[in-house]
This record gives C-alpha cells, structure tokens and sequence, in this order.
C-alpha cells in the first residue's frame, strides 16, 4: 500500500515537471535586446534583504542541490533557474550540480519523490524574468551573467569572491551551449 | 400827410410785432431742442446706469466661472484623482492575489510586477495630495493614508515574497489576517478623502449657487430698471416734442397774425383813398394828388415790406442757393447803382464812385451783392440827413487777401448803444422811429448774411455827426472759391 501511494506521488510529481517543462517551453525565448554583451562570468544573486554575502562553493551546491532549506534569517530558500537550453543553466548545472540535463531531472523527481526536496527550482523564462523573481522573493536565489546584474539584487561573493575576480570559478561556457 | 404819417408808423409798429414774434420762435426753438438734450441725457445716464450693473453682472458671472473651475480643478479632479488612486490600490492587492492562483514562477513574476507598478502610482497619488493639501485634516488624512499604504505594502511584500518562494498556504493566511485588515484600513482613508472633496464640492456648488442667484437678481434688476426708465425717459420725449410742436405752431399763428396786421394797414389805407375817389369825395387836384400819393406811397411800402420779408426768409434758410460765378467788383458796383439810380435821383443825393483799377475778380452771385449793396446805398440815403452824399469805393486789402466795398455817408451816425444791434433782424433805432425814417430793420440783416453766406464779412465804423462806412470783405476768386468750398460745398456742387 506504501509503496503504491509513493509510486502514485512519483507520477504526479513527473507530471507536473512536464507540465512546467512545457509551460516554459512556451514562453517566449530571452530577446537579443534583454541581454547586454555577454560576460563570461557567472552572478550568483540574491534579494537585497538577504544578509547572506558570502557563500562557499560547497554550501552553495547544498542550496542548488536542495540539500539545505532555510537561510540564516528563516526565510525558505527559493532556487531560481533559467529555462532549458541557455548557457547560463548548463553552466550551472556542470558546475554546480556537476549533472547534464537529464541527471538534473532525474534527481530532481527522485528528491521530490522520496520527499528530499521540498520545492522544486522556480523554472524562469529569461534573465530579466530571474531578476525579477530574486527581488521580489527574499529567499530567492539564482544566477545571472555579470553583465545582466543590477541594483535590484544582490551580487555574493563564492569562496569570497566576485564575478570580476580572475579566480572566480563560476565561468560560462558558450560552447557547452551551442 | 396826416395819413402819411399814420400810415408809417402803422408800418413800424408791425415791424415790431414781428420781431417780437420772431423772437418769440426762436425762444420756443431753443426750449424745444434744450428739453430733447435734457432727456436724451437722462435717457444715457439710464444707459450707463444699465452698463455700470452689467459691469456687476459681468464681474459676478466671471467670479462663479473662476469659482467653477477651482471647484473642478479641486474637488472633482481631486475625486477623479482619487477615484484612479483606489483603482491603482485595488489594481495593487487584485495582481497580489492573481499570482496565488498560478504556480508558474513567470507569470508570478508578472503579476508580482503588475502590483509593484501599481502602488508606485499610488504612493506618488499620495504625496500629491499631501503636497496639495490645504487643511489641516486634509494633512492628517493624508499622513494616514500613507500611513497604512506603507503598512500594507510591507504586508504585500511579504505575501508576494512567500508566494514567489513556494509557500502558498503561509502567503494565504499573512494576507487573510494582516493583508486584508491593512487593506480596508487603506480603503477606508480613502474614502474619507474622497468624502473630504465631496464636501468640498457641496460649500463650492452653493457659492456658485448663491453668486448666480445675486447675478440674477442684478440682472433681473438692471432690465426693470432700464424698462421703467427707458418708458419714462421715452414718454418725457414724446411729450416735449409734441408741447413744442404746440407752442410752435402757436408762435406761427401769432407770426402770420402780425404779419397779415402789418399788410391790413397799407392795403386799408389804399381802400379808404380808392373809396374816397370813387365815392367822389375828393375834389380838386390837389386832393386828388394826395390820394393818389397815399395809394401809390402805401402800395411801396407794401411791396418794400413783401420784398424784405421774402428776402430775410430766404437768408434765414439753413442753405440758401447762390448763383456762384467769377465777378468784377466794377460790375457788381454799377449793377447795384443802376438798380438804386431812381431812388438818389428822387432823394437828390450825389454820390462818388471810386474804384482802384486791376482788381482781382471775386467769386459771388451778382444779384445778392447788388441787393446787398443796394440796401447799404438805401440806407446811407436814408440816413445821410440834409448831406445827400453817397460815396463808394473799392479797393485791395492785400494783407488780408480781399476785396473791400465801401458804402460811405455824411448822415447822422449811428449811437453806440445801436452799433450792437444794427445787424440784429427787424431792429430799428429809437432815433430813426423817432424821426420817422421809413423802414423794415431787415436791410442790415439781409446784407451781413448775404455776405456771410459769401464768405466774406460786413463791418460798420461810425461817428455821430460825421458819417458812417459800411464795408464789405470779400476774398479773391481764388481764396473766395476756396473757403466758399470749404464752408459751402452743397452748394458749389450744385452749381452747373
């Protein structure tokens, strides 16, 4: 009887990832005119009331990999990812998640499935949509290239460094995109 | 000569009745025309009266045009305002709400963009009215409404952050127990606002109200005023033309009266003559003579008196008609000569005549300076006493650009009680009544217009026992035309 009910929650948790899958197929792709020149550097953001400023590398992938919850201020962690298909995503997903597409997928239905992981990642359409997101949800997390930040958000330091710096390890790979 | 005598004088006291009469009409004339002056002036002063409350009127109507748009630009833009305001904060809370009825993270987003765009309009609607507010309640009212704005949209905040981070249930309880109280609090302030403007508009409505209805009233007022006054003003009008009317034709009556008096006296004397001499009561050619001397002497007189008559009433005419041509002063002097020879023959008078060759022509009409001239020659005959001397003479002013024709005689003089009035219609002095010199006291009268009407002039100097000098001014053809154009045109132009 368990092991039917966890089969059945498995299914619709599939289903709904489909389904915000497809929804976010539809929207629109991000304009030439959204993104300014690209950088190579990847932001990782926060909402400006988070007071969180530095992360390590490694609680970083706890956050991204669901594995913690709540940020020091009792705010839930809300993890913001671009759509399918951007650089910025399979930058992310190689670098933090060390995971291609599909074993992103598949452990993601398995943490909701077996209950690991309480909300899913907020799929978001663009850059500017993600911006958005993270300014208006004080437990939001996510990632935009350098170039795409603004005063809207807040810009932490990984292994106490930012974007700028020539050690800073997260990179996009354009080509990993193409 | 009895009869003679009583026949003149008949003569001078009918004169006298017509200057009388004369005078009585120009009397009634000026009334006339005073009285119509006098209400035409009322009939403007009502005018102006009537203007002067339009003024009133005019400056009532712009006052509740000025109050009418402070009214809308206060108070019912103010509601406009305010009702766009309250849109924007339910626009604030509606697209809250709409994006805890999704779970896509874009279209939450939206929504959560949507409620962001709309409390800035209304947190910049709120310091508006704060910036605008005139009284102090409207200063309180505001601080609180931005008050509870502010308080909501912490609240909103907090919905929208939880809503964005996944947790719809928590999103759903913040906004049912703090949302939803911080809401109706702001909704609430704004409709004491909107109250506020409302009542704003009531206190401005019965001030447009209170201003029309005294606008009315003047109006209302002013037209009464004006009604009453314009009749009144109308029927005084009417009333003195029609007084005058009467008066006038009375003095015309009494005109015609004296004069029908003065012709009765020589027409009954040459009945009674022509009676006698028919019934065969004179007898004898000396009586005979005489009748016939009072016939033919009383039938001048009345032909003297018809002439003169005639001749004041055309001069007495606003544009007399002139024959107006270019005239040599030794023509106009010799026509009035020939026309006077028989009179200075029968009075044995002499006369000298003295005219400086080259004159320029003048510009005239020939029988009225002859008739004018004649009346001088007559005149200076009548009055020269025993010296029966005419003497004439014509000369160049050229200072003053004229020719002058002098009538001169060795008579009498005239006093200087008289020199006043010489020219004045029908005068006669009392020295020449008494010494029974015939006359109509028009001859001057006829001559001084008749001149004037010329553009030329008549003057007198004189000293008692000495003699009199009557001249005559009149310009050059050139200057003559001239100012006769520029007093007289009509008639100029209707010349051939």
């Amino acid at each position: 009887m368990r092991a039917k009910a966890r089969i059945l929650n498995f299914v619709a948790v599939a289903m709904m990832l489909g389904l915000m899958q497809n929804q976010t197929a539809q929207a629109a792709p991000p304009s030439s005119q959204t993104r300014s020149k690209p950088s190579q550097s990847l932001a990782i953001v926060v909402n400006r009331s988070n007071p969180i400023d530095n992360l390590s590398y490694r609680e970083l992938r706890k956050i991204f990999l669901g594995e913690r919850n709540h940020w020091p201020n009792g705010h839930r962690i809300a993890v913001a990812m671009l759509d399918y298909g951007q650089p910025e995503r399979e930058t992310v997903l190689r670098l933090i998640y060390r995971l291609d597409e599909s074993g992103y997928q598949d452990r993601l239905l398995r943490g909701m499935f077996l209950g690991d992981v309480f909300v899913a990642p907020k799929t978001l359409a663009s850059p500017l949509i993600l911006r958005k997101f993270v300014f208006n949800a004080p437990g939001a997390i996510g990632y935009l290239r350098a170039s795409d930040v603004d005063d809207s958000v807040k810009v932490i330091r990984i292994d106490g460094m930012l974007p700028d710096n020539k050690d800073y390890r997260l990179q996009i790979d354009e080509r990993s995109a193409e | 000569m009895e009869l003679r005598n009583g026949m003149a004088k008949a003569t001078d006291l009918g004169a006298r009745q017509i200057v009388s009469a004369y005078v009585q009409t120009s009397k009634a004339l000026l009334a006339r025309k005073l009285s119509r002056h006098i209400w035409t002036i009322l009939l403007l002063l009502v005018l102006g009266g009537e203007a002067g409350v339009g003024l009133f009127v005019i400056r009532d109507l712009a006052r509740s045009y000025t109050t009418v748009e402070k009214m809308y630009n206060g108070s019912v833009q103010g509601l406009l305002r305010f009702g766009d305001l309250e849109f924007e904060a339910q626009e604030t809370r509606r697209s809250t709400l709409y994006a805890l009825t999704t779970n896509d993270g874009n279209l939450q987003v939206d929504y959560a963009d949507q409620s962001r765009k709309a409390d800035r309009g209304v947190t910049q609607g709120i310091i508006q009215y704060l910036a605008q507010a005139h009284s102090r309640r409207e200063s309180e009212l505001g601080q609180r409404l931005q008050s509870d704005w502010g308080a909501y949209l912490k609240v909103r905040d907090d919905v929208l952050g939880l809503i964005l981070e996944g947790s719809p249930k928590e999103a759903v309880h913040l906004d049912l127990s703090v949302g939803v109280p911080a809401f109706d609090r702001v909704r609430q302030d704004l409709e004491e606002i909107k109250e506020t403007y409302s009542e704003q508009a009531s206190q401005q409505l019965a001030a447009v109200a209170e201003f029309s209805r005294r606008s009315m009233t003047r109006l209302t007022a002013s037209l009464l005023f004006g009604l009453l006054f314009g009749s009144v003003a109308i029927w005084a009008i009417q009333k003195s033309r029609m007084r005058s009317a009467v008066q006038l034709a009375n003095l015309q009556m009494d005109f015609v009266a004296s004069v029908s008096h003065e012709l009765r006296t020589p027409i009954t004397a040459i009945l009674t003559a022509g009676e006698n001499i028919r019934d065969g009561l004179v007898l004898g050619s000396e009586s005979l003579f005489e009748h016939g001397s009072v016939i033919t002497d009383q039938a001048g007189r009345l032909s003297e008196l018809v002439d003169q008559v005639l001749l004041f009433a055309a001069t007495s005419t606003a544009r007399p008609s002139h024959l107006l041509r270019e005239l040599r002063v030794d023509e106009v002097v010799a026509d009035a000569i020939r026309s006077t020879k028989g009179l200075l023959e029968k009075a044995g008078a002499t006369m000298d005549v003295k005219i400086e060759p080259g004159l320029p022509p003048i510009v005239g009409d020939l029988s009225v300076l002859s008739q004018c001239l004649e009346n001088l020659i007559a005149n200076a005959v009548k009055y020269s006493a025993g010296n029966r001397w005419v003497g004439i003479a014509a000369r160049l002013n050229q200072a003053a650009q004229e020719i002058e024709i002098s009538v001169q005689d060795r008579g009498i003089g005239i006093p200087a009680s008289d020199l006043a009035h010489i020219f004045e219609p029908f005068y006669r002095s009392p020295q020449a009544v008494a010494a029974h010199i015939p006359g109509t006291g028009l001859g001057l009268s006829i001559a001084k217009r008749s001149v004037e009407a010329l553009g030329g002039g008549l003057s007198v100097s004189t000293q008692i026992g000495v003699g009199s000098v009557f001249t005559v001014r009149l310009p050059f053809a050139n200057e003559a035309s001239q100012g006769i154009r520029r007093r007289r045109v009509p008639e100029l132009e209707r010349q051939p």
